[in-house]
C-alpha cells in the first residue's frame, strides 16, 4: 500500500473513522450530542473534498478507482447523506433518540456506498454492500420500542441477506469463468457468450435489483420505509439505489464491450416494464405517504433501469443526472415528510397531511414542489432526469420502454396530485399553529427546494458533469 | 437603450409577470388586498410593455421578429429561443390584456389566500407568453408544461363545488397529450442529429427534417396533434372542458376559455404544420370533419344547459370547432379567419364569463331558472352582456362577425363547401342558444323576488368588462389593424406546408404526393386558390 493508494482511500478512512468518533463521544461524552450531527456533516464534506482531491488513476492493485465517475457517484451519495443528516437532527430530538450510534451507522453505510461505486473488484463492491446492508439492517430497527421499526429491521434483513446471497453466488460463478474477482477480467473477449457468465450476471442483476428494490424484487421495500426512521429512509431510498446501477454498468460494460446481448436486454428491459407499472399502479392504492413513495420510488428505478437496458456513455450519464435530481425530489420529499409527520409513533397517513399547506406553508411547499418534480413536471429537477433517460431511449431505439415509461409517469401524477390536494385543497384536520421550524429542517428544505429548481432550469452544468463522468468508465464502448 | 429593450422584450415579457409572483411571496399573508393591487398593478405594467409590441411589428413579413436567443444546454443544442410572428404577436396581446382583467375582476371577490391567487395568475401569464414566443421545441414544451400546474392550483383552490375532480381531469387530460408529444420531440432531436451529427430543438432546424416513411411521419404527427387537440379541445377529447370551465373560478375561466384553448390551435399551426406537412395535409379532411362535429354538438349540448357558465363553455366547443374547421380547409382566407376568431373568442368568452361571474358573485347561484326579469335592476350589466353575446353571435358590425365570415368565405371556396354549410348552421345556432340565455336570464317576467334587489356591477368590474368590450368594437370597426399583422404570417404557415418531407420512394403514392402533382383540388394546394379578402 502506497502514498497513492491511502490517498484513493481517505474519504473511506474518514467516514470510517467519525463513525468509530460518534459512537465515542456518545458513550464518553453525552453532553457532546447536540454536535454530533454538526460533526457528521464535517466528516461527510471532509470525505467528499478526500474524494475530489485524490489524483485520478486506480490504486490497490487495480482494485480501487478514482475518476469523475467515482466523483459524482461521491458527490450525489454525499449530498443524500447531508439531507439524512440536517433531518436527523431533529427528527432525533422530537423523537428523544439522540444518540451516536444513528450517526454512526448513516456514516458506515454511506462507507458501503463509497466502496461500491469505487471498487473494481467485485469481493470489495460486495464487502460494500454488506457494510452498507449491515448499517441499514439496524438502521431499520432504530426504534426499538415502536412495533413496526422492529418488523421493518427483521423484514429487511431476511430479504436483503437473501438477496446478498444471490449476489455472492453471482460472484462465485463469475470468479470460476473469469479466474479473477476483478471486473477487468470479465472483459476477455471469450466470456461474453458464454451462458455461464450470462447467468452470473444476471445473479447479479437480481441481487443489486433488490438493493434498487426493482420489481419484482421489490416487496421489502413499503414495510421497510415504514418503519425505519425517516432520515435513514431519505438516504436508502436514494443512494444505495444510484451505487447498484453504477456497479451494474460497470459489470454489465465490462462484460459485453462488444454490446449488450438481446437476450439480456430483453430481460432489463422486463424489469423496468415490471418495475414502473407495478410501483405506480399499487401506488394509486397507498394510503400511507411513506409507503407511496416507497413504490413511487420503485417506478422511479423502473425509468432510470430503462437507460441500463440502452447500454452506452450517454445512457450512463442520463443516469447520473438522473440521481442528481433524484437526490432533491426523493430525499427531499423524505424530509417533508420527516417534518410535517410530528409524531413518530404512529402511522403517516396521506390524510395527516390535510391544510398543511396553510399551516406549515414552507415545509408544504417544499413537498409539493418535490411531488411535482417527482412526477417530472418541467422546469423541475426530476424532469430533466426524465429527459435524459428517454433522450437515450430513444437514441438507442427502444421506442416501446420510451412509450411505456410516459404512460407511467401520465399514471404517477394520479398520485402525487393526490398529495398535493391533501396539502393544499383540504381543511386542516388540527388546530392551533405547528411548532416552528428547526432551522436545520429549515435549511435542507430550502436546499431541496432551490435544487429542484436549480437542475430544472439550469440543467447544462449538471449534464457536463455526468457527460465527463460517464466517460471515465473503464470499460466498453 | 431602445434597442437593447427592443432586443429583449419578450424576455422582460415572459419573466416580468414571474418576477412580480416571487416579489409577492415576499408581502404578509394577511395583506390580501394590497398582493391583489400589486399583482393588478404587475399585469398592468406588463401590459404596456407588450404595446410596443404592436406598434413595432413589421406588417409587411411573415418571419419571426423580436428573435432574440441564448443557448441554454449548449451539449444537446437546446436553446433559449423566442421569437413572435402575427400570430403569436395577437395571442401574447390577448393573454396581457385577459391577466389584468381577470385580476381586476377578482380584486373584490376572491377572499381566500389571495396572494397565493395572484401568485398562480402570475406564474400562469409567464407559462403562457412563453409557449407562445418559444422557437425551441423544448423551451415549449417546458413552458407548455408548466402552465398547468398554476392552473391546477387555480381550479383546485378556487373553484366552485367539483372543484378536485375538475382539477384533476384538467392535468390529467392535458398531460395525457403533452406526453407523447415529448416523446415525438425527442425523436425528431434525435433524428436531426442523425441527420446532421449536430443537436438541435430549435424549430426552423428541425422542420427541414425528412422522413424515412410516411407512417413515421403520420406517428409523429398524430403525437403532436393528440396534444393540440386536446387543449383545444376537439370534440371526442372534450369532457375535461364543461368541468374545468364551470368549477374553475372566474378569473380561472376567462383565462381558460379565453387563451388557454388557443394554444392547441396555436400549437398545430406554428409546429404541426410546418414539422408534418405531408401527414397534415393528409389529415386535413378530419381536422375539417372535426370541426364540423364540434361546431354542431357543441351547440347543441349548450343550448340544452341549465347552468350559465357550463352553457358558454360548451359554446366554447362550438366556437373552437369553427376554428378548426377554418384550418381544415387551409386556404388563406379561413385561416386568416382562424386566427382572428381566437383573437374573437378570447375576447368575447373572456366577457361572458366575466358577466356570468358577476350575477354569480351577487347571487351565488349559476342555475339560469333562478334568473329572469333582470334587465330593469342591472341594466349595465345587461347592456354589457348584450355587446358581449352579438359579439359572440358575430353581429355585423363587432369583432366576431368579421372573423366567422372570413372562416365561412375561405371554407366555401376550398373543395370542402359542405364544411361551410355546416360551419353556418353552427352561426345560427349560437344566436339561437345565447339569444335564448339573454332573454331567460335577463327578460322573461322576474322569478323570484330577491333578484329584484340585485346590485348593479361595480366599478372594477365595470372596467374589466368595459376594457373588452371597447376591443371588440375596435376590431369590428378597423378589423384590417389586426388583419394586416395576420396575413403575412398565415402565408408564411401555409408556405410551410409547401416542402413535402418523405425521402422514401414507396410503391403507392401517398394522398399528399398524389395531390401535389397536380391532382389537387382547390383549397389544399398549398399553391392555394383561397381569396384574400
Amino acid at each position: 500500500m502506497g502514498p497513492n493508494d491511502l490517498a484513493a482511500a481517505a474519504p473511506e478512512i474518514c467516514l470510517a473513522a467519525a463513525g468509530c468518533l460518534m459512537v465515542l463521544l456518545d458513550a464518553f461524552a453525552p453532553s457532546a450530542r447536540r454536535w454530533l450531527a454538526t460533526l457528521s456533516l464535517a466528516a461527510i464534506a471532509l470525505s467528499i473534498w478526500f474524494l475530489l482531491a485524490a489524483p485520478h488513476g486506480l490504486s490497490f492493485g487495480g482494485r480501487y478507482e478514482t475518476s469523475d465517475l467515482t466523483a459524482a457517484a461521491g458527490l450525489f451519495a454525499g449530498a443524500t447523506a447531508a439531507v439524512a443528516i440536517l433531518v436527523a437532527k431533529s427528527y432525533l430530538q422530537r423523537t428523544g433518540e439522540e444518540k451516536g450510534e444513528f450517526y454512526a451507522l448513516l456514516l458506515w453505510g454511506h462507507l458501503g456506498v463509497s466502496l461500491m461505486t469505487r471498487g473494481l473488484d467485485l469481493l470489495v463492491v460486495f464487502i460494500g454492500l454488506e457494510t452498507l446492508s449491515l448499517s441499514f439492517y439496524v438502521l431499520a430497527a432504530f426504534f426499538r420500542t415502536i412495533h413496526a421499526s422492529s418488523e421493518a429491521g427483521l423484514k429487511y434483513f431476511l430479504t436483503g441477506a437473501f438477496a446478498s446471497a444471490f449476489t455472492l453466488y453471482g460472484i462465485a460463478l463469475l470468479f470460476g469463468k473469469a479466474g479473477s474477482v476483478r471486473i477487468a477480467a470479465l472483459a476477455r473477449p471469450d466470456l461474453g457468450a458464454d451462458p455461464l457468465v450470462a447467468f452470473g450476471l444476471l445473479l447479479l442483476l437480481v441481487g443489486f435489483g433488490f438493493k434498487m428494490s426493482l420489481a419484482p424484487f421489490h416487496a421489502w421495500a413499503p414495510d421497510v420505509y415504514q418503519g425505519m426512521p425517516t432520515p435513514a429512509v431519505a438516504y436508502l431510498s436514494v443512494a444505495p439505489k444510484g451505487a447498484s446501477l453504477i456497479v451494474l454498468y460497470r459489470v454489465l460494460t465490462a462484460a459485453f464491450a462488444a454490446g449488450m446481448p438481446d437476450r439480456f436486454r430483453t430481460a432489463i428491459a422486463v424489469l423496468a416494464i415490471l418495475s414502473m407499472s407495478l410501483g405506480n399502479v399499487v401506488a394509486l392504492a397507498q394510503r400511507d405517504i411513506k409507503r407511496l413513495l416507497a413504490y413511487s420510488g420503485i417506478a422511479h428505478m423502473g425509468y432510470v433501469t430503462i437507460a441500463l437496458a440502452v447500454f452506452g456513455r450517454d445512457a450512463l450519464a442520463a443516469v447520473i443526472v438522473y440521481f442528481f435530481a433524484y437526490v432533491v425530489s426523493n430525499a427531499g420529499a423524505f424530509a417533508a415528510v420527516a417534518v410535517l409527520y410530528r409524531d413518530e409513533t404512529k402511522p403517516h397517513p396521506v390524510g395527516l397531511l390535510a391544510g398543511e399547506g396553510r399551516r406549515s406553508p414552507f415545509a408544504s411547499a417544499v413537498l409539493a414542489l418535490c411531488l411535482f418534480s417527482l412526477a417530472g413536471i418541467p422546469a423541475t429537477a426530476g424532469f430533466i432526469g426524465k429527459f435524459f433517460v428517454f433522450k437515450s431511449a430513444i437514441e438507442g431505439g427502444l421506442y416501446a420502454l420510451a412509450i411505456v415509461g410516459v404512460l407511467n409517469s401520465l399514471v404517477s401524477i394520479g398520485y402525487y396530485l393526490k398529495v398535493v390536494y391533501v396539502l393544499y385543497m383540504q381543511d386542516p384536520v388540527e388546530e392551533g399553529a405547528p411548532p416552528p421550524l428547526a432551522p436545520a429542517d429549515r435549511l435542507v428544505l430550502g436546499l431541496c427546494g432551490a435544487g429542484i429548481l436549480a437542475l430544472g432550469i439550469f440543467p447544462a452544468g449538471v449534464w457536463n458533469l455526468a457527460r465527463r463522468a460517464a466517460a471515465s468508465l473503464p470499460f466498453g464502448p | 437603450m431602445a434597442s437593447l429593450f427592443e432586443s429583449h422584450l419578450l424576455t422582460v415579457l415572459v419573466f416580468l409577470p414571474s418576477a412580480a409572483a416571487a416579489l409577492l411571496l415576499l408581502f404578509p399573508e394577511r395583506r390580501s388586498r394590497e398582493a391583489k393591487i400589486f399583482a393588478i398593478g404587475a399585469s398592468i405594467v406588463e401590459l404596456a410593455l407588450a404595446l410596443p409590441l404592436w406598434s413595432r411589428f413589421d406588417t409587411s413579413s411573415g418571419a419571426f421578429q423580436f428573435v432574440e436567443r441564448t443557448s441554454w444546454i449548449p451539449a444537446l443544442g437546446i436553446s433559449y429561443t423566442l421569437g413572435i410572428d402575427g400570430i403569436s404577436l395577437l395571442l401574447i396581446l390577448l393573454t396581457v390584456v385577459l391577466t389584468p382583467v381577470s385580476l381586476l375582476f377578482s380584486l373584490t371577490h376572491v377572499e381566500k389566500s389571495a396572494r397565493a391567487f395572484s401568485i398562480a395568475f402570475l406564474v400562469l401569464e409567464t407559462g403562457i407568453n412563453g409557449t407562445l414566443a418559444a422557437l425551441d421545441l423544448a423551451l415549449f414544451y417546458v413552458f407548455w408544461e408548466v402552465m398547468l400546474v398554476p392552473m391546477y392550483f387555480i381550479i383546485g383552490i378556487w373553484g366552485g363545488a367539483r372543484r378536485i375532480y375538475a382539477a384533476m381531469k384538467f392535468f390529467l387530460f392535458t398531460m395525457a397529450g403533452s406526453l407523447l408529444m415529448f416523446l415525438a420531440i425527442l425523436y425528431l432531436a434525435v433524428r436531426h442529429r442523425a441527420a446532421t451529427g449536430q443537436w438541435s430543438f430549435l424549430l426552423a432546424d428541425l422542420a427541414t427534417l425528412t422522413y424515412p416513411s410516411m407512417a413515421v411521419q403520420t406517428v409523429l404527427f398524430l403525437a403532436f396533434a393528440l396534444a393540440f387537440a386536446i387543449k383545444v379541445p376537439v370534440f371526442p377529447l372534450h369532457t375535461w372542458l364543461p368541468d374545468a370551465h364551470t368549477e374553475a373560478p372566474t378569473a380561472g375561466s376567462i383565462m381558460l376559455a379565453g387563451v388557454l384553448l388557443k394554444l392547441g390551435v396555436y400549437g398545430y399551426l406554428r409546429f404541426a404544420l410546418p414539422l408534418f406537412p405531408d401527414a397534415a395535409l393528409r389529415f386535413a379532411p378530419w381536422v375539417g370533419v372535426l370541426g364540423v362535429v364540434g361546431v354542431v354538438y357543441g351547440a347543441f349540448v349548450a343550448y340544452a344547459q341549465k347552468d350559465m357558465k357550463r352553457l358558454v363553455a360548451y359554446s366554447s366547443v362550438s366556437h373552437l370547432g369553427l376554428v378548426v374547421i377554418g384550418i381544415g380547409a387551409f386556404t388563406s382566407t379561413a385561416l386568416t379567419g382562424s386566427v382572428l376568431q381566437m383573437i374573437n373568442h378570447g375576447l368575447s368568452t373572456g366577457a361572458l364569463f366575466l358577466l356570468v361571474g358577476v350575477l354569480y358573485e351577487r347571487t351565488h347561484t349559476r342555475e339560469i331558472a333562478d334568473y329572469g326579469g333582470i334587465a330593469g335592476v342591472v341594466p349595465v350589466t345587461t347592456g354589457l352582456f348584450l355587446v358581449a353575446t352579438f359579439s359572440s353571435i358575430g353581429l355585423p358590425g363587432l369583432n366576431g362577425f368579421v372573423g366567422e365570415f372570413l372562416i365561412l368565405l375561405g371554407t366555401w371556396t376550398s373543395d370542402h363547401r359542405w364544411w361551410a354549410v355546416a360551419a353556418a348552421t353552427g352561426v345560427i345556432l349560437s344566436a339561437i342558444y345565447m339569444l335564448s340565455l339573454v332573454q331567460r336570464v335577463f327578460w322573461n317576467p322576474i322569478t323570484r323576488e330577491e333578484n329584484r334587489r340585485l346590485p348593479e356591477i361595480r366599478a372594477s368590474e365595470l372596467v374589466a368588462a368595459g376594457t373588452l368590450i371597447a376591443l371588440m368594437i375596435w376590431i369590428g370597426a378597423r378589423p384590417n389593424d389586426v388583419l394586416d399583422r395576420i396575413r403575412p404570417s398565415v402565408e408564411e404557415v401555409r408556405r410551410s406546408v409547401a416542402a413535402h418531407k418523405v425521402v422514401a420512394t414507396s410503391s403507392r403514392p401517398s394522398r399528399a404526393l398524389r395531390l401535389r402533382r397536380g391532382q389537387a383540388p382547390r383549397g389544399i394546394s398549398p399553391e392555394g386558390a383561397g381569396a384574400r379578402p
